[in-house]
């Protein structure tokens, strides 16, 4: 809508003056923001953005939805800085915090056979009850054994695969499916996978293997898998999708508002600071 | 108020006590009779229906009415297995039990009383029972409150002996703990008690502050105590300026919830005495109706509807009934729903807009004389309970704690002219029954009930797809953006530079090789954000002159043009001036009581000493010989406390220098702000400099929370987003939209009872461990 035909509508509230006045001033200023930027603001505020304006999100609520991630999520330096920045009880088992962030950076790095040292170390049950966390571990290991063979001597590959894999996917048609489905990687080159295999080549399974290690020692330390932070954005999603589908009256979209002041920690250009 | 019996339970949550405390009826030992009755086992719900029962002919004595006790003890006969069931459940949870029952020895034995199992003695215990329950008129209590009347057993124990009506009479069925609805009506009960107690304040005062200062620092302590569930959360955040999670300044204002009234409509607690057929008499305080008509009346049967309609934003509704006709014969009784237009000359689910399910024939009938055959016959001794589940648009009833699966589906509640209200339907003379409207534990789990529905719904946002939040970023990057970019908003400057660093290493962890470049996070070192951290933190520690130094140093015009935080600050320097005095008085009170203390174990060992010592001759000797040691002792401890008096200066005088500033200051303030119109200013100087009152308010609950420091947190926030707002950037990070989107959008989805009646955001908090929330 543009803003000009807006004004026009205007006409009939010329007996409330401070009433027009407020509604120019809104206009101006959205007019203004329009011509600097592309931004698609509609000059009237929705109902439904006047509510979410009333609503307190209280700093306390906010405060430990972010501890609770930092903790959870292993950023263990980031949490101390936060306890002490904003006034929160430090917390007590700032060593868990750490031995977790090793072991889910090493999963990260590829080094994985680091992380399992370290994980029976930290807790040495955690693997023997969990059987598919264990094999999702070695699958991630092998994984990283062909990346590191491509194109050359595949044998301790295939070696870990018969050793330790084997077995276990004898058990179990899932893991059998993740074992054969693995092997074929030996086989191609690497460059001219289908999507499905590559997938299993990109740094993301990585990082799914280590949220699932992170989520099983959560699971084990706070008795939850994840942090609160992750419930509170799915609940976001789902009540957005839920609303839409029951024709609940909401603007086009929702803004969560992370571009305002994007421009202030990424070195330029408009693109989302994190890419992987 | 002042109760000694509650001081000694602190942890156990008994809230039973109050309101005997406050009516100041009961004799001590007959409370202590009744509780010791509860906590040796029986199940309540078991036990206050025949008291009930009993009494009811007491008060009410109808035209006809039946010889005392007679209905009650058929009907008790019939509960016998299950109270044995409630006892082994108490073994179960013996140490609970035990304690309390330990505590209340004194209560001569009453407990034995309560042995459903010895022939006999139901009676006994009908009387017992009905002394717990006499004197919690929820409608009478008229006594000086604190935060505690509000309280309620945690639901986390299910067997905890607690009525579900509190002290000041509101009703808090189990299953709806938690629901937003609840917390709304609680928020408009509390709102209106306080008012009440407002009107009441000038007579009062001088009482209320007396009894406190006894009182505060157990029941401070019990309130910690219950600190995690979220019902003292509640009473905070109206209860005054504190507020564990933020806080706002007055009730109206306080309301997370945007209050519109379909909302807030009361849940049905009581029979209606206007709104049945002439041939019922309702009984006792409202629970019960008897049908005293005469025989062979022209009516085919005869309705009642319960006080209040069931509202869609329960999401779910229940209410029991209990059959309490003496004879075991055909009851024609109907247990259901109705709007209010529909006549209440025939049986539930006969009429245009009833639903019911019928006792004579075990047949349920939806608007029309023809009925499908649904479930058992009921009739004398049974529980039979009515279900409506707005989110599915489905009714369904149980019978002594049994479901009996869906009885209607695709009610579609829309088309009903009226809301719909729980009604009974009697037929003969002497049909009797009695309705649990959730003021005590039902017999059937609907708290399991509730839990499936709850955790469909969970299931289904677990599954909940984020990545179309943001385009182009996937769950985990989305949260480490918003998490970045509000402790940059926020201005934890260096919480975010360590952020920033840790998920830079975590990029180049998982970077395939080690020429790919990754992109660096720049943290820019933003003035802005160091300068809101430092007046942050000045006013954290407590230093609000510092804070408003800085503000004026580096945004000259945000306290001009924001007087309210300008007041906000004022106000806190005087309160961080009385928390300092009262900090430094306990202080000096702990020394000297430490002192006292070591001298008096001195005092103490050499009295045990002569006592064991049989020989007089001898104890001479020895108390010489202590007396010597003595002197020792108490010299080093002596020297050692003077020591720390030197090194941090804290003296008797040099506290009542600061107490003599503290009062200058508040004299200052009130010059200042005396013009200012508003009542909010007025009323909260009155009530901050009420705390010159107290010899020590840190121990006076009614006003320690005005001391607190979620306080500085408030303060802090509210400066925080004016100089935001004053540079032109939104007071609000995008977390914090997510925040109160999700509110707003959960709002949306409670109407007509759908799936958001039964999630809350606040259930995603206080799903974090109470040692990360403040």
């Amino acid at each position: 809508m543009s803003s000009r035909s807006a004004a026009f509508d205007l006409g009939g509230l010329d007996d409330d003056p401070a009433l027009r006045e407020t509604i120019l001033a809104h206009l101006r200023e959205n007019f203004g923001r329009m011509t600097s930027s592309t931004s698609t603001a509609t000059p009237f505020q929705h109902v439904f953005d006047k509510r979410v304006a009333d609503v307190k999100a209280p700093k306390s609520d906010i405060n430990a939805l972010v501890l609770d991630y930092l903790i959870m999520e292993g950023y263990p330096k980031a949490a101390a800085y936060f306890s002490k920045e904003a006034n929160i009880q430090p917390q007590s088992e700032d060593r868990s915090i750490q031995a977790r962030q090793e072991i889910l950076h090493a999963i990260h790095s590829g080094d994985i056979e680091t992380a399992i040292t370290a994980l029976n170390e930290l807790d040495a049950e955690l693997l023997d009850s969990n059987p598919e966390l264990h094999f999702q571990l070695l699958r991630q290991q092998l994984v990283e054994l062909i990346r590191q063979c491509n194109s050359g001597d595949v044998t301790p590959a295939v070696e870990f695969a018969t050793k330790k894999l084997g077995p276990r996917a004898a058990t179990n048609r899932d893991f059998l499916h993740d074992l054969e489905q693995t092997m074929v990687l030996i086989f191609f080159p690497h460059d001219k996978l289908q999507p499905e295999l590559a997938a299993l080549l990109s740094p993301d399974l990585r990082r799914s293997t280590a949220a699932k290690v992170n989520e099983a020692l959560n699971l084990r330390q706070h008795e939850r898998a994840q942090a609160a932070i992750r419930s509170l954005l799915r609940m976001r999603t789902w009540a957005e999708n839920s609303a839409r589908a029951k024709k609940v009256d909401l603007p086009v979209s929702i803004e969560l508002g992370l571009n305002g002041e994007n421009t202030d920690y990424h070195d330029g250009g408009d693109e989302p600071m994190i890419t992987t | 108020m002042t109760n000694p019996y509650q001081q000694q339970h602190g942890s156990a949550g008994f809230t039973g006590g109050e309101s005997l405390g406050s009516s100041g009826l009961p004799p001590l030992n007959m409370r202590r009779a009744s509780y010791a009755s509860v906590v040796s086992g029986a199940p309540l719900s078991a036990m206050t229906r025949p008291a009930r029962a009993g009494f009811s002919h007491i008060l009410n004595p109808s035209p006809d009415s039946e010889p005392l006790h007679h209905g009650s003890n058929l009907y008790s006969s019939s509960l016998n297995s299950r109270i044995d069931a409630g006892m082994t459940r108490t073994a179960r949870n013996g140490a609970h039990g035990e304690n309390n029952a330990t505590a209340h020895n004194n209560g001569g034995g009453d407990s034995t009383a309560w042995d459903s199992r010895r022939p006999g003695t139901n009676l006994q215990w009908f009387s017992r029972a009905f002394d717990l329950y006499m004197n919690r008129n929820p409608l009478s209590s008229t006594g000086p409150m604190g935060p505690d009347d509000f309280g309620f057993a945690p639901t986390g124990n299910p067997h905890h002996p607690v009525s579900n009506i509190n002290s000041t009479g509101f009703l808090s069925p189990s299953y709806l703990r938690g629901s937003v609805y609840l917390k709304k009506l609680e928020e408009r009960h509390r709102a209106r008690m306080l008012a009440e107690r407002e009107g009441q304040a000038a007579k009062g005062q001088q009482g209320v502050a007396a009894s406190s200062a006894v009182s505060g620092s157990a029941s401070s302590s019990r309130l910690a105590s219950n600190g995690s569930s979220h019902l003292p959360a509640v009473a905070n955040k109206v209860s005054g300026a504190g507020s564990y999670r933020g806080v706002a300044y007055d009730v109206v204002e306080k309301s997370p919830y945007p209050h519109d009234d379909d909302t807030v409509s009361p849940l049905p607690s009581r029979w209606n005495k206007d709104d049945k057929e002439g041939a019922l008499e309702v009984l006792g305080d409202g629970y019960e109706v008897k049908y005293t008509g005469r025989a062979g009346s022209d009516h085919e049967a005869s309705a009642i509807r319960a006080d209040h309609y069931m509202s869609a934003s329960c999401g779910v509704y229940y209410f029991e009934i209990v059959v309490l006709n003496r004879k075991k014969e055909d009851t024609p009784i109907g247990i259901g729903f109705s709007s209010k237009v529909a006549s209440l000359s025939r049986a539930p689910g006969w009429e245009p807009e009833t639903w019911g399910y019928h006792g004579d024939d075990g047949h349920c009938f939806a608007a029309q004389t023809v009925g499908k055959a649904y479930g058992p016959r009921f009739g004398t001794g049974d529980t039979v309970g009515c279900l409506v589940n707005f989110r599915l648009g489905q009714a369904m009833f149980t019978l002594n704690g049994k479901e009996l699966g869906v009885a209607f589906r695709d009610i579609n509640f829309k088309d009903v002219k009226t809301k719909l209200y729980p009604v009974v339907g009697l037929k003969k003379k002497d049909d009797h029954i009695w309705a649990n409207f959730g003021q005590v534990p039902f017999m059937f789990d609907i708290d399991g009930y509730m839990k499936r529905q709850q955790a469909m719904i969970e299931e289904e946002i677990r599954q909940a797809d984020t990545s179309k939040l943001v385009p182009g970023l996937s769950e985990t990057e989305l949260i480490q953006q918003l998490v970045l970019q509000f402790l940059q908003h926020d201005g934890y400057v260096e919480t975010a530079r360590a952020f920033a660093e840790e998920i830079h290493a975590e990029k180049m962890a998982l970077r395939l090789s080690s020429d790919e470049p990754v992109k660096d996070i720049n943290i820019k070192d933003d003035e802005d954000a160091n300068n809101r951290q430092r007046i942050r933190q000045a006013i954290l520690e407590g230093d609000i002159e510092r804070a408003m130094q800085y503000t004026y140093a580096h945004y000259p015009t945000v306290l001009r043009d924001n007087e309210q935080v300008y007041f906000r600050l004022r106000c806190r320097k005087f309160i961080e001036m009385i928390r300092k005095e009262a900090e430094l008085n306990m202080l000096l009170e702990e020394r000297k009581n430490a002192k006292r203390r070591s001298r008096a174990n001195l005092q103490s060992g050499d009295d045990e000493e002569m006592l064991d010592d049989t020989a007089a001759a001898a104890a001479a000797a020895v108390s010489d010989h202590w007396e010597d040691e003595m002197d020792v002792n108490m010299a080093a401890p002596a020297e050692e406390e003077e020591d720390e008096d030197e090194e941090d200066g804290v003296t008797p005088a040099s506290v009542s220098k600061l107490s003599q500033e503290a009062l200058m200051f508040g004299m200052e303030l009130r010059a200042e702000f005396k013009s200012d119109p508003r009542r909010e200013t007025s009323k909260h100087l009155d009530e901050i400099f009420s705390l010159i009152a107290y010899p020590n308010p840190l121990k006076v609950k009614e006003v320690a929370h005005l001391l607190g420091s979620e306080g500085r947190v408030a303060v802090a926030e509210e400066l925080n987003a004016a100089i935001l707002t004053s540079l032109g950037k939104s007071s609000r990070a995008a977390l914090e939209n997510v925040y109160a989107q999700t509110c707003v959008l959960l709002e949306d989805l409670r109407k007509d009872g759908g799936d958001g009646a039964f999630i809350t955001v606040d259930s995603v908090i206080e799903s974090i461990p109470p040692a990360i929330l403040p």
